[in-house]
Protein backbone atom coordinates (compact mmCIF):
# COMPACT_ATOMS: atom_id res chain seq x y z
CA UNK A 1 0.00 0.00 0.00
CA UNK A 2 1.63 3.45 -1.09
CA UNK A 3 1.30 6.00 1.73
CA UNK A 4 -0.79 8.60 0.95
CA UNK A 5 2.44 11.17 1.14
CA UNK A 6 3.90 9.35 -1.65
CA UNK A 7 0.99 9.52 -3.93
CA UNK A 8 0.92 13.50 -3.19
CA UNK A 9 4.54 13.30 -4.08
CA UNK A 10 4.53 11.45 -6.91
CA UNK A 11 1.49 13.13 -8.07
CA UNK A 12 3.08 16.79 -7.64
CA UNK A 13 5.66 15.73 -9.79
CA UNK A 14 3.86 14.43 -12.63
CA UNK A 15 1.90 17.78 -12.61
CA UNK A 16 4.79 20.03 -12.26
CA UNK A 17 6.50 18.01 -15.22
CA UNK A 18 3.03 18.97 -17.33
CA UNK A 19 2.34 22.43 -15.46
CA UNK A 20 1.21 24.32 -19.18
CA UNK A 21 -1.21 21.59 -20.32
CA UNK A 22 -2.83 21.81 -16.93
CA UNK A 23 -2.86 24.88 -16.10
CA UNK A 24 -4.98 25.33 -19.63
CA UNK A 25 -7.26 22.72 -18.20
CA UNK A 26 -7.82 24.10 -15.57
CA UNK A 27 -8.54 27.72 -17.75
CA UNK A 28 -11.26 25.45 -19.59
CA UNK A 29 -13.39 24.18 -16.88
CA UNK A 30 -13.04 27.57 -14.87
CA UNK A 31 -14.24 29.46 -17.83
CA UNK A 32 -17.14 26.73 -18.10
CA UNK A 33 -18.15 26.89 -14.61
CA UNK A 34 -17.97 30.30 -14.33
CA UNK A 35 -19.98 30.59 -17.41
CA UNK A 36 -22.55 28.12 -15.53
CA UNK A 37 -22.77 30.68 -12.63
CA UNK A 38 -22.71 33.78 -14.63
CA UNK A 39 -25.70 32.67 -16.85
CA UNK A 40 -27.86 31.30 -13.78
CA UNK A 41 -27.45 34.18 -11.87
CA UNK A 42 -27.99 36.20 -14.18
CA UNK A 43 -31.52 34.31 -14.83
CA UNK A 44 -32.46 34.09 -11.39
CA UNK A 45 -31.59 38.01 -10.74
CA UNK A 46 -33.53 38.66 -13.79
CA UNK A 47 -36.54 36.82 -12.46
CA UNK A 48 -36.22 37.87 -8.98
CA UNK A 49 -36.07 41.28 -10.61
CA UNK A 50 -39.69 41.14 -12.23
CA UNK A 51 -41.14 39.35 -9.68
CA UNK A 52 -40.65 41.74 -6.68
CA UNK A 53 -41.19 45.15 -8.74
CA UNK A 54 -44.67 43.69 -10.08
CA UNK A 55 -45.66 41.76 -7.15
CA UNK A 56 -46.35 45.31 -5.48
CA UNK A 57 -48.94 45.26 -8.15
CA UNK A 58 -50.91 41.83 -7.48
CA UNK A 59 -53.88 43.89 -6.47
CA UNK A 60 -54.61 45.44 -9.53
CA UNK A 61 -56.80 44.64 -11.85
CA UNK A 62 -56.71 46.61 -15.67
CA UNK A 63 -59.70 46.27 -17.94
CA UNK A 64 -59.15 47.31 -21.38
CA UNK A 65 -61.50 46.96 -24.52
CA UNK A 66 -60.96 44.13 -26.87
CA UNK A 67 -58.10 41.50 -27.65
CA UNK A 68 -54.96 43.78 -27.39
CA UNK A 69 -51.29 42.65 -26.63
CA UNK A 70 -50.76 41.57 -22.74
CA UNK A 71 -47.91 44.78 -22.04
CA UNK A 72 -47.31 45.35 -18.69
CA UNK A 73 -47.17 48.97 -18.38
CA UNK A 74 -50.15 51.30 -19.98
CA UNK A 75 -49.92 49.39 -23.20
CA UNK A 76 -52.82 48.67 -25.03
CA UNK A 77 -54.83 50.66 -24.66
CA UNK A 78 -57.40 52.10 -27.39
CA UNK A 79 -57.82 55.58 -28.33
CA UNK A 80 -61.20 57.04 -27.62
CA UNK A 81 -61.96 56.83 -31.08
CA UNK A 82 -62.74 53.29 -30.57
CA UNK A 83 -64.54 51.20 -28.89
CA UNK A 84 -64.54 52.02 -25.26
CA UNK A 85 -65.94 52.43 -21.82
CA UNK A 86 -68.80 54.04 -20.54
CA UNK A 87 -70.03 55.50 -17.21
CA UNK A 88 -72.39 52.03 -16.61
CA UNK A 89 -69.36 50.10 -17.22
CA UNK A 90 -67.95 52.36 -14.44
CA UNK A 91 -70.82 52.11 -12.16
CA UNK A 92 -71.47 48.37 -12.42
CA UNK A 93 -68.06 47.74 -11.57
CA UNK A 94 -68.46 49.84 -8.56
CA UNK A 95 -71.31 47.68 -7.63
CA UNK A 96 -68.98 44.18 -7.24
CA UNK A 97 -67.59 43.81 -3.75
CA UNK A 98 -64.30 44.25 -2.15
CA UNK A 99 -62.77 46.66 -4.63
CA UNK A 100 -60.29 49.46 -2.94
CA UNK A 101 -60.47 51.93 -5.95
CA UNK A 102 -62.42 51.85 -9.65
CA UNK A 103 -60.66 54.20 -11.43
CA UNK A 104 -61.13 55.34 -15.69
CA UNK A 105 -58.22 55.95 -18.07
CA UNK A 106 -58.29 57.81 -21.13
CA UNK A 107 -56.06 57.52 -23.91
CA UNK A 108 -56.21 59.83 -26.71
CA UNK A 109 -53.77 62.23 -29.07
CA UNK A 110 -52.82 65.82 -28.38
CA UNK A 111 -51.09 68.81 -29.88
CA UNK A 112 -47.83 70.17 -27.62
CA UNK A 113 -46.36 73.38 -27.31
CA UNK A 114 -43.21 74.68 -25.89
CA UNK A 115 -40.88 77.33 -26.50
CA UNK A 116 -42.95 78.42 -29.64
CA UNK A 117 -42.15 74.69 -31.28
CA UNK A 118 -45.07 72.29 -32.48
CA UNK A 119 -45.51 68.05 -31.72
CA UNK A 120 -48.34 65.54 -31.39
CA UNK A 121 -47.98 63.35 -28.17
CA UNK A 122 -50.30 60.72 -27.48
CA UNK A 123 -51.67 61.67 -23.81
CA UNK A 124 -53.18 59.50 -20.88
CA UNK A 125 -55.67 60.92 -18.23
CA UNK A 126 -55.47 58.47 -15.00
CA UNK A 127 -56.23 59.71 -11.59
CA UNK A 128 -53.40 60.99 -9.37
CA UNK A 129 -52.49 58.47 -6.82
CA UNK A 130 -53.18 55.29 -9.56
CA UNK A 131 -50.25 57.14 -11.56
CA UNK A 132 -48.34 57.14 -8.86
CA UNK A 133 -49.21 54.20 -7.33
CA UNK A 134 -48.12 51.84 -11.34
CA UNK A 135 -45.71 54.30 -12.51
CA UNK A 136 -43.66 54.82 -9.56
CA UNK A 137 -42.60 51.20 -9.65
CA UNK A 138 -39.16 51.09 -9.57
CA UNK A 139 -37.92 49.94 -12.96
CA UNK A 140 -39.91 53.32 -14.43
CA UNK A 141 -40.27 55.42 -12.05
CA UNK A 142 -39.07 59.58 -12.13
CA UNK A 143 -35.98 60.97 -13.33
CA UNK A 144 -36.91 64.62 -11.34
CA UNK A 145 -39.55 65.73 -10.08
CA UNK A 146 -42.89 64.03 -8.12
CA UNK A 147 -45.70 62.48 -9.15
CA UNK A 148 -49.31 64.88 -8.74
CA UNK A 149 -51.45 64.90 -5.92
CA UNK A 150 -55.12 64.05 -6.04
CA UNK A 151 -57.15 67.39 -6.50
CA UNK A 152 -53.95 68.75 -8.65
CA UNK A 153 -54.45 70.82 -11.37
CA UNK A 154 -53.10 71.52 -14.90
CA UNK A 155 -49.83 69.71 -13.58
CA UNK A 156 -48.53 66.74 -16.05
CA UNK A 157 -45.88 64.32 -16.03
CA UNK A 158 -43.72 64.12 -19.45
CA UNK A 159 -41.73 61.09 -21.02
CA UNK A 160 -37.76 61.26 -21.30
CA UNK A 161 -38.01 61.65 -25.10
CA UNK A 162 -40.98 64.42 -24.76
CA UNK A 163 -38.42 66.10 -22.36
CA UNK A 164 -35.28 65.81 -24.48
CA UNK A 165 -35.68 65.10 -27.68
CA UNK A 166 -39.10 66.88 -29.19
CA UNK A 167 -37.70 70.28 -28.48
CA UNK A 168 -34.82 72.47 -29.18
CA UNK A 169 -33.95 72.92 -25.83
CA UNK A 170 -35.13 70.08 -23.24
CA UNK A 171 -37.66 70.69 -20.22
CA UNK A 172 -37.12 70.42 -17.15
CA UNK A 173 -39.16 70.15 -14.26
CA UNK A 174 -40.71 73.28 -13.34
CA UNK A 175 -41.16 74.39 -16.78
CA UNK A 176 -44.30 75.05 -18.58
CA UNK A 177 -45.99 73.58 -21.51
CA UNK A 178 -49.12 74.07 -23.64
CA UNK A 179 -51.33 71.00 -24.18
CA UNK A 180 -53.85 71.91 -26.66
CA UNK A 181 -53.29 75.47 -25.77
CA UNK A 182 -53.73 75.48 -21.90
CA UNK A 183 -50.85 75.80 -19.61
CA UNK A 184 -49.31 72.72 -17.78
CA UNK A 185 -46.94 72.74 -14.85
CA UNK A 186 -44.33 69.85 -15.77
CA UNK A 187 -44.64 68.08 -12.30
CA UNK A 188 -42.21 65.08 -13.30
CA UNK A 189 -40.39 63.78 -15.80
CA UNK A 190 -40.27 59.58 -16.20
CA UNK A 191 -36.84 57.42 -16.41
CA UNK A 192 -35.61 56.70 -19.57
CA UNK A 193 -37.25 53.45 -20.15
CA UNK A 194 -35.57 52.16 -23.87
CA UNK A 195 -35.61 48.51 -24.95
CA UNK A 196 -36.71 47.94 -21.60
CA UNK A 197 -40.02 46.79 -20.59
CA UNK A 198 -42.72 49.18 -21.52
CA UNK A 199 -41.44 52.40 -23.99
CA UNK A 200 -44.75 53.71 -23.91
CA UNK A 201 -43.94 56.64 -20.85
CA UNK A 202 -41.01 57.98 -22.88
CA UNK A 203 -42.98 59.29 -25.69
CA UNK A 204 -46.43 59.91 -22.99
CA UNK A 205 -47.59 62.78 -21.46
CA UNK A 206 -49.45 61.92 -18.53
CA UNK A 207 -52.64 64.02 -17.09
CA UNK A 208 -55.20 63.72 -14.51
CA UNK A 209 -58.51 62.14 -15.71
CA UNK A 210 -60.44 65.85 -14.97
CA UNK A 211 -57.32 67.65 -17.38
CA UNK A 212 -57.80 64.97 -19.96
CA UNK A 213 -61.26 65.96 -20.34
CA UNK A 214 -61.04 69.55 -20.23
CA UNK A 215 -58.27 69.72 -22.50
CA UNK A 216 -59.93 66.81 -25.05
CA UNK A 217 -63.50 67.33 -24.38
CA UNK A 218 -63.47 63.48 -25.00
CA UNK A 219 -65.38 61.51 -22.21
CA UNK A 220 -64.49 57.91 -23.77
CA UNK A 221 -63.14 55.55 -21.33
CA UNK A 222 -60.10 53.13 -22.79
CA UNK A 223 -59.37 51.55 -19.65
CA UNK A 224 -60.22 51.14 -15.83
CA UNK A 225 -57.49 50.44 -13.38
CA UNK A 226 -58.85 48.72 -10.34
CA UNK A 227 -57.67 47.95 -7.09
CA UNK A 228 -59.13 44.94 -4.63
CA UNK A 229 -58.83 44.96 -1.24
CA UNK A 230 -58.04 41.13 -0.72
CA UNK A 231 -55.23 40.16 -3.38
CA UNK A 232 -56.81 36.25 -2.89
CA UNK A 233 -60.27 37.15 -4.53
CA UNK A 234 -58.51 39.03 -7.30
CA UNK A 235 -59.68 36.33 -9.97
CA UNK A 236 -62.94 35.89 -9.07
CA UNK A 237 -63.52 39.60 -9.03
CA UNK A 238 -61.55 39.78 -12.78
CA UNK A 239 -64.12 37.17 -13.89
CA UNK A 240 -66.93 38.96 -12.23
CA UNK A 241 -65.77 42.48 -13.86
CA UNK A 242 -65.70 40.76 -17.23
CA UNK A 243 -69.01 39.48 -17.05
CA UNK A 244 -70.83 42.47 -15.76
CA UNK A 245 -68.90 44.57 -18.66
CA UNK A 246 -69.51 42.49 -21.21
CA UNK A 247 -73.45 42.20 -20.44
CA UNK A 248 -73.71 46.03 -20.42
CA UNK A 249 -72.41 46.04 -24.04
CA UNK A 250 -74.01 42.69 -25.45
CA UNK A 251 -70.82 41.23 -26.83
CA UNK A 252 -68.72 38.88 -25.68
CA UNK A 253 -65.15 40.02 -25.96
CA UNK A 254 -65.79 43.33 -24.96
CA UNK A 255 -63.52 43.64 -22.31
CA UNK A 256 -60.44 42.18 -21.65
CA UNK A 257 -59.41 42.06 -18.02
CA UNK A 258 -55.76 41.56 -16.95
CA UNK A 259 -54.70 41.12 -13.64
CA UNK A 260 -51.30 41.49 -12.69
CA UNK A 261 -50.17 38.01 -11.65
CA UNK A 262 -51.41 36.85 -15.20
CA UNK A 263 -49.19 39.54 -16.59
CA UNK A 264 -46.31 37.63 -14.16
CA UNK A 265 -47.36 34.36 -15.21
CA UNK A 266 -47.35 35.10 -18.42
CA UNK A 267 -43.57 37.19 -17.96
CA UNK A 268 -42.57 34.04 -16.01
CA UNK A 269 -42.84 31.41 -18.78
CA UNK A 270 -40.94 33.76 -20.85
CA UNK A 271 -38.47 34.43 -18.45
CA UNK A 272 -38.17 30.86 -17.38
CA UNK A 273 -37.49 29.50 -21.14
CA UNK A 274 -34.55 32.14 -21.15
CA UNK A 275 -33.50 30.57 -17.88
CA UNK A 276 -33.15 27.43 -19.34
CA UNK A 277 -31.60 28.28 -22.88
CA UNK A 278 -28.89 30.70 -20.86
CA UNK A 279 -28.16 27.14 -18.61
CA UNK A 280 -28.38 25.28 -22.03
CA UNK A 281 -25.54 27.60 -22.68
CA UNK A 282 -23.20 27.10 -20.11
CA UNK A 283 -23.97 23.58 -19.91
CA UNK A 284 -22.42 22.91 -23.37
CA UNK A 285 -19.56 24.94 -21.80
CA UNK A 286 -19.06 22.91 -18.82
CA UNK A 287 -19.60 19.80 -21.09
CA UNK A 288 -16.52 20.87 -23.52
CA UNK A 289 -14.61 21.70 -20.29
CA UNK A 290 -14.26 18.45 -18.85
CA UNK A 291 -13.92 16.57 -22.06
CA UNK A 292 -10.85 19.38 -22.28
CA UNK A 293 -10.12 17.37 -18.21
CA UNK A 294 -10.67 13.88 -19.65
CA UNK A 295 -8.70 14.67 -22.72
CA UNK A 296 -5.92 15.51 -20.38
CA UNK A 297 -6.09 12.97 -17.76
CA UNK A 298 -6.38 10.31 -20.97
CA UNK A 299 -3.52 11.70 -22.33
CA UNK A 300 -1.46 11.62 -19.32
CA UNK A 301 -2.27 7.96 -19.21
CA UNK A 302 -1.66 7.10 -22.15
CA UNK A 303 1.60 8.93 -22.55
CA UNK A 304 2.31 6.82 -19.23
CA UNK A 305 1.63 3.47 -20.29
CA UNK A 306 5.50 2.65 -20.18
CA UNK A 307 5.68 4.18 -16.56
CA UNK A 308 2.63 2.42 -15.38
CA UNK A 309 4.47 -0.84 -16.68
CA UNK A 310 7.28 -0.66 -14.81
CA UNK A 311 5.54 0.40 -11.78
CA UNK A 312 3.94 -2.94 -12.17
CA UNK A 313 6.87 -4.66 -12.70
CA UNK A 314 8.76 -3.20 -9.53
CA UNK A 315 5.80 -4.58 -7.36
CA UNK A 316 2.78 -2.09 -7.67
CA UNK A 317 -0.98 -3.01 -7.61
CA UNK A 318 -3.19 -1.80 -10.01
CA UNK A 319 -5.28 0.10 -6.83
CA UNK A 320 -1.45 1.32 -6.20
CA UNK A 321 -1.55 2.86 -9.37
CA UNK A 322 -5.31 3.77 -9.45
CA UNK A 323 -4.53 6.02 -6.47
CA UNK A 324 -1.72 7.89 -7.92
CA UNK A 325 -3.86 8.86 -10.94
CA UNK A 326 -6.96 9.79 -8.68
CA UNK A 327 -4.47 12.24 -6.25
CA UNK A 328 -3.26 13.88 -9.05
CA UNK A 329 -6.90 14.15 -10.74
CA UNK A 330 -7.64 15.60 -6.91
CA UNK A 331 -4.72 17.74 -6.83
CA UNK A 332 -5.92 18.96 -10.32
CA UNK A 333 -9.24 19.68 -9.01
CA UNK A 334 -8.23 21.21 -5.74
CA UNK A 335 -6.05 23.66 -7.79
CA UNK A 336 -8.73 24.52 -10.05
CA UNK A 337 -11.21 25.23 -6.77
CA UNK A 338 -8.42 27.30 -5.25
CA UNK A 339 -8.31 29.17 -8.96
CA UNK A 340 -12.68 29.70 -9.15
CA UNK A 341 -12.47 30.82 -5.53
CA UNK A 342 -10.08 33.56 -6.64
CA UNK B 1 17.15 -33.33 -4.95
CA UNK B 2 13.70 -32.43 -3.57
CA UNK B 3 11.51 -29.43 -4.98
CA UNK B 4 12.12 -27.42 -1.70
CA UNK B 5 15.93 -26.35 -2.95
CA UNK B 6 14.27 -25.01 -5.90
CA UNK B 7 13.43 -21.50 -5.79
CA UNK B 8 12.46 -21.57 -9.57
CA UNK B 9 10.39 -24.64 -11.29
CA UNK B 10 8.94 -24.26 -14.82
CA UNK B 11 6.85 -27.65 -16.10
CA UNK B 12 6.22 -27.75 -19.65
CA UNK B 13 5.57 -24.11 -20.12
CA UNK B 14 4.17 -23.20 -23.75
CA UNK B 15 3.43 -19.25 -24.66
CA UNK B 16 1.20 -18.51 -27.73
CA UNK B 17 1.10 -15.26 -28.91
CA UNK B 18 -1.87 -14.40 -31.41
CA UNK B 19 -4.45 -17.19 -33.11
CA UNK B 20 -5.44 -18.79 -35.93
CA UNK B 21 -2.95 -18.16 -39.03
CA UNK B 22 -1.17 -15.50 -37.30
CA UNK B 23 0.00 -17.76 -34.51
CA UNK B 24 3.44 -17.65 -32.91
CA UNK B 25 4.97 -20.33 -30.65
CA UNK B 26 7.67 -18.46 -28.72
CA UNK B 27 7.94 -20.93 -26.20
CA UNK B 28 7.70 -24.59 -26.58
CA UNK B 29 7.36 -27.35 -23.73
CA UNK B 30 9.89 -25.02 -21.33
CA UNK B 31 11.25 -27.09 -18.02
CA UNK B 32 13.78 -25.71 -15.71
CA UNK B 33 14.55 -25.86 -12.29
CA UNK B 34 16.84 -23.08 -10.60
CA UNK B 35 18.15 -23.73 -7.21
CA UNK B 36 18.63 -20.99 -4.62
CA UNK B 37 22.04 -18.97 -5.07
CA UNK B 38 22.52 -20.12 -8.56
CA UNK B 39 23.75 -17.79 -11.26
CA UNK B 40 22.49 -18.38 -14.31
CA UNK B 41 22.65 -16.51 -18.45
CA UNK B 42 20.02 -17.31 -20.88
CA UNK B 43 21.40 -17.02 -24.56
CA UNK B 44 19.87 -17.18 -27.72
CA UNK B 45 19.48 -14.78 -30.49
CA UNK B 46 17.04 -11.98 -30.97
CA UNK B 47 13.30 -13.23 -31.42
CA UNK B 48 14.30 -16.97 -29.50
CA UNK B 49 11.67 -16.04 -26.82
CA UNK B 50 14.23 -15.44 -23.80
CA UNK B 51 12.49 -12.63 -23.26
CA UNK B 52 9.14 -13.94 -23.77
CA UNK B 53 10.66 -16.56 -21.34
CA UNK B 54 12.12 -13.69 -18.74
CA UNK B 55 8.60 -12.02 -18.88
CA UNK B 56 7.05 -15.44 -17.54
CA UNK B 57 10.24 -15.82 -14.97
CA UNK B 58 9.24 -12.35 -13.68
CA UNK B 59 5.68 -12.37 -13.33
CA UNK B 60 4.97 -9.80 -16.05
CA UNK B 61 3.38 -12.16 -18.24
CA UNK B 62 1.23 -15.65 -17.82
CA UNK B 63 2.05 -19.14 -19.36
CA UNK B 64 -0.55 -20.14 -22.05
CA UNK B 65 0.14 -23.63 -20.57
CA UNK B 66 2.30 -25.51 -18.14
CA UNK B 67 3.10 -24.76 -14.15
CA UNK B 68 5.57 -22.11 -12.89
CA UNK B 69 6.51 -22.17 -9.46
CA UNK B 70 8.53 -19.51 -7.41
CA UNK B 71 9.68 -20.44 -4.01
CA UNK B 72 7.01 -23.57 -4.34
CA UNK B 73 3.87 -21.11 -5.17
CA UNK B 74 2.48 -21.78 -8.34
CA UNK B 75 2.15 -18.67 -9.86
CA UNK B 76 0.47 -19.45 -12.83
CA UNK B 77 -3.16 -19.48 -10.78
CA UNK B 78 -2.93 -16.49 -8.85
CA UNK B 79 -4.29 -13.05 -9.88
CA UNK B 80 -2.97 -10.23 -10.63
CA UNK B 81 -2.67 -8.61 -6.73
CA UNK B 82 -1.22 -11.71 -5.98
CA UNK B 83 1.12 -11.42 -8.78
CA UNK B 84 2.09 -8.05 -7.65
CA UNK B 85 2.90 -9.40 -4.47
CA UNK B 86 5.13 -12.02 -6.01
CA UNK B 87 7.33 -9.22 -8.34
CA UNK B 88 7.42 -6.96 -4.85
CA UNK B 89 8.80 -9.47 -2.93
CA UNK B 90 10.44 -12.28 -4.46
CA UNK B 91 11.38 -10.61 -7.68
CA UNK B 92 13.73 -7.59 -8.65
CA UNK B 93 14.15 -6.94 -12.29
CA UNK B 94 16.60 -5.21 -14.35
CA UNK B 95 15.55 -4.12 -18.01
CA UNK B 96 18.23 -3.35 -20.92
CA UNK B 97 16.74 0.15 -21.20
CA UNK B 98 16.81 1.18 -17.25
CA UNK B 99 13.53 1.97 -16.92
CA UNK B 100 13.50 4.79 -14.27
CA UNK B 101 10.99 6.74 -13.57
CA UNK B 102 11.62 10.62 -15.11
CA UNK B 103 10.11 12.46 -12.86
CA UNK B 104 11.99 10.90 -9.64
CA UNK B 105 15.18 11.14 -8.34
CA UNK B 106 17.86 8.32 -7.96
CA UNK B 107 17.19 8.26 -4.38
CA UNK B 108 13.21 8.57 -5.02
CA UNK B 109 13.44 5.83 -7.92
CA UNK B 110 14.65 3.33 -5.42
CA UNK B 111 12.53 4.10 -2.77
CA UNK B 112 9.01 3.67 -4.62
CA UNK B 113 9.52 0.05 -5.03
CA UNK B 114 9.49 0.49 -1.01
CA UNK B 115 6.57 2.13 -1.36
CA UNK B 116 4.75 -0.06 -2.64
CA UNK B 117 5.53 -2.89 -0.33
CA UNK B 118 4.55 -0.59 2.89
CA UNK B 119 7.92 0.35 3.94
CA UNK B 120 8.18 3.06 6.33
CA UNK B 121 9.53 6.38 5.09
CA UNK B 122 12.52 6.83 7.20
CA UNK B 123 13.81 3.00 6.90
CA UNK B 124 13.24 3.51 2.91
CA UNK B 125 15.56 5.83 2.77
CA UNK B 126 17.93 4.90 4.95
CA UNK B 127 17.93 1.36 2.76
CA UNK B 128 17.75 3.37 -0.28
CA UNK B 129 21.40 5.25 0.81
CA UNK B 130 22.93 2.00 1.54
CA UNK B 131 21.59 0.15 -1.54
CA UNK B 132 23.11 3.45 -3.62
CA UNK B 133 26.07 3.61 -1.72
CA UNK B 134 26.95 -0.67 -2.55
CA UNK B 135 26.34 0.85 -6.47
CA UNK B 136 28.94 3.31 -6.27
CA UNK B 137 26.17 6.38 -6.29
CA UNK B 138 26.40 7.97 -3.20
CA UNK B 139 27.02 10.91 -5.01
CA UNK B 140 24.15 11.06 -7.51
CA UNK B 141 20.98 10.65 -4.51
CA UNK B 142 19.03 13.51 -6.13
CA UNK B 143 19.73 13.33 -9.80
CA UNK B 144 16.74 12.75 -12.52
CA UNK B 145 17.66 9.66 -14.90
CA UNK B 146 18.01 12.47 -17.59
CA UNK B 147 20.83 13.41 -15.59
CA UNK B 148 23.21 10.14 -15.09
CA UNK B 149 25.05 8.35 -17.72
CA UNK B 150 23.61 5.05 -19.61
CA UNK B 151 26.02 3.28 -16.69
CA UNK B 152 25.14 5.23 -13.67
CA UNK B 153 20.90 4.47 -14.71
CA UNK B 154 21.63 0.94 -14.96
CA UNK B 155 23.19 1.20 -11.09
CA UNK B 156 20.10 2.65 -9.83
CA UNK B 157 17.61 0.36 -11.58
CA UNK B 158 20.10 -2.44 -9.59
CA UNK B 159 19.93 -1.17 -6.08
CA UNK B 160 16.09 -0.55 -6.84
CA UNK B 161 15.70 -4.50 -8.05
CA UNK B 162 17.39 -5.13 -5.01
CA UNK B 163 15.43 -2.78 -2.73
CA UNK B 164 12.93 -4.74 -1.20
CA UNK B 165 15.21 -8.08 -0.87
CA UNK B 166 14.13 -10.06 -3.71
CA UNK B 167 15.32 -13.78 -3.77
CA UNK B 168 15.74 -13.53 -7.44
CA UNK B 169 16.80 -11.04 -10.02
CA UNK B 170 16.03 -11.05 -13.36
CA UNK B 171 18.15 -9.13 -15.37
CA UNK B 172 17.36 -8.78 -19.03
CA UNK B 173 20.08 -7.59 -21.71
CA UNK B 174 21.61 -5.34 -18.07
CA UNK B 175 24.65 -4.22 -20.34
CA UNK B 176 22.51 -3.81 -23.54
CA UNK B 177 22.64 -0.54 -23.38
CA UNK B 178 26.00 0.94 -21.42
CA UNK B 179 29.91 0.92 -22.71
CA UNK B 180 32.04 -2.11 -22.39
CA UNK B 181 33.46 -0.21 -18.90
CA UNK B 182 29.90 0.03 -17.29
CA UNK B 183 29.10 -3.43 -18.49
CA UNK B 184 32.33 -4.93 -16.78
CA UNK B 185 31.09 -2.92 -13.42
CA UNK B 186 27.52 -3.75 -13.94
CA UNK B 187 28.32 -7.55 -13.78
CA UNK B 188 30.90 -6.83 -11.33
CA UNK B 189 28.05 -6.02 -9.35
CA UNK B 190 25.69 -8.94 -10.37
CA UNK B 191 28.49 -11.35 -9.46
CA UNK B 192 28.74 -9.80 -5.97
CA UNK B 193 25.17 -9.75 -5.34
CA UNK B 194 25.05 -13.94 -6.08
CA UNK B 195 27.90 -14.29 -3.93
CA UNK B 196 26.05 -12.74 -1.26
CA UNK B 197 23.37 -16.15 -1.56
CA UNK B 198 20.86 -14.18 -4.31
CA UNK B 199 19.42 -16.13 -7.37
CA UNK B 200 20.73 -14.47 -10.32
CA UNK B 201 19.55 -14.71 -13.82
CA UNK B 202 20.62 -12.67 -16.69
CA UNK B 203 19.41 -12.73 -20.10
CA UNK B 204 22.17 -11.84 -23.03
CA UNK B 205 22.71 -12.62 -26.63
CA UNK B 206 27.04 -11.50 -25.80
CA UNK B 207 28.50 -15.12 -25.23
CA UNK B 208 31.39 -13.52 -23.10
CA UNK B 209 29.11 -12.44 -20.72
CA UNK B 210 27.01 -15.46 -20.55
CA UNK B 211 30.50 -17.68 -19.88
CA UNK B 212 30.42 -15.62 -16.16
CA UNK B 213 27.34 -17.94 -15.51
CA UNK B 214 27.46 -20.50 -13.16
CA UNK B 215 25.57 -22.28 -16.00
CA UNK B 216 24.14 -20.77 -19.25
CA UNK B 217 20.38 -21.73 -20.94
CA UNK B 218 20.40 -21.67 -24.44
CA UNK B 219 17.25 -21.15 -26.13
CA UNK B 220 16.33 -21.07 -30.07
CA UNK B 221 12.90 -21.17 -31.48
CA UNK B 222 11.13 -21.34 -28.32
CA UNK B 223 13.29 -24.56 -27.80
CA UNK B 224 15.49 -24.77 -24.45
CA UNK B 225 18.05 -26.25 -26.50
CA UNK B 226 20.78 -27.23 -24.13
CA UNK B 227 22.65 -26.43 -20.84
CA UNK B 228 26.26 -25.75 -20.66
CA UNK B 229 28.15 -25.28 -17.88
Amino acid sequence: MVLLIDNFKIAFKNIKERKSRVFLTLIGVAIGIMAIVALMSLGEGMQSAVEGELASLTDTIIVTTGSVNVNAMGGGFTEGGGAHFTQRDIDGINRIGGLESVNPVMFGGAIIEYNGEFHSVTILGMDAYSMSYIFGIDFLGLQSGEFMNTGDQNKCIIGNNVANEYFDTSISVGNKIKINNKNFYVNGIYKKQGAGFSTETDDNIHLTVRDFKKITGQENISGILIRVSDVNNIEDIADEIEFVINENHGEDDFANVITMSSILDSIQSVLSVISLFLLGIAAIALVVASIGIMNTMLTSVMERTHEIGIMKAIGAKNTDILSIFLTEGILISLFEGSLELC
Amino acid sequence: MSQEDFVITAKDINKIYGRGETKVNALKKVNIEIKKGDYITIIGPSGSGKSTFMNILGCLDKPTSGKLYIENTDVSTLNENKLAKIRRKKIGFIFQKYNLIPTLTALENVTLSMSFAGVTFSERIKRAEDLLKKVDLTHRLSHKPSELSGGEQQRVAIARALSNNPSIILADEPTGNVDSRSGIKIMDILEKINNQGETVIVVTHDPNIAKRGKWTIRIHDGVVSGFAD
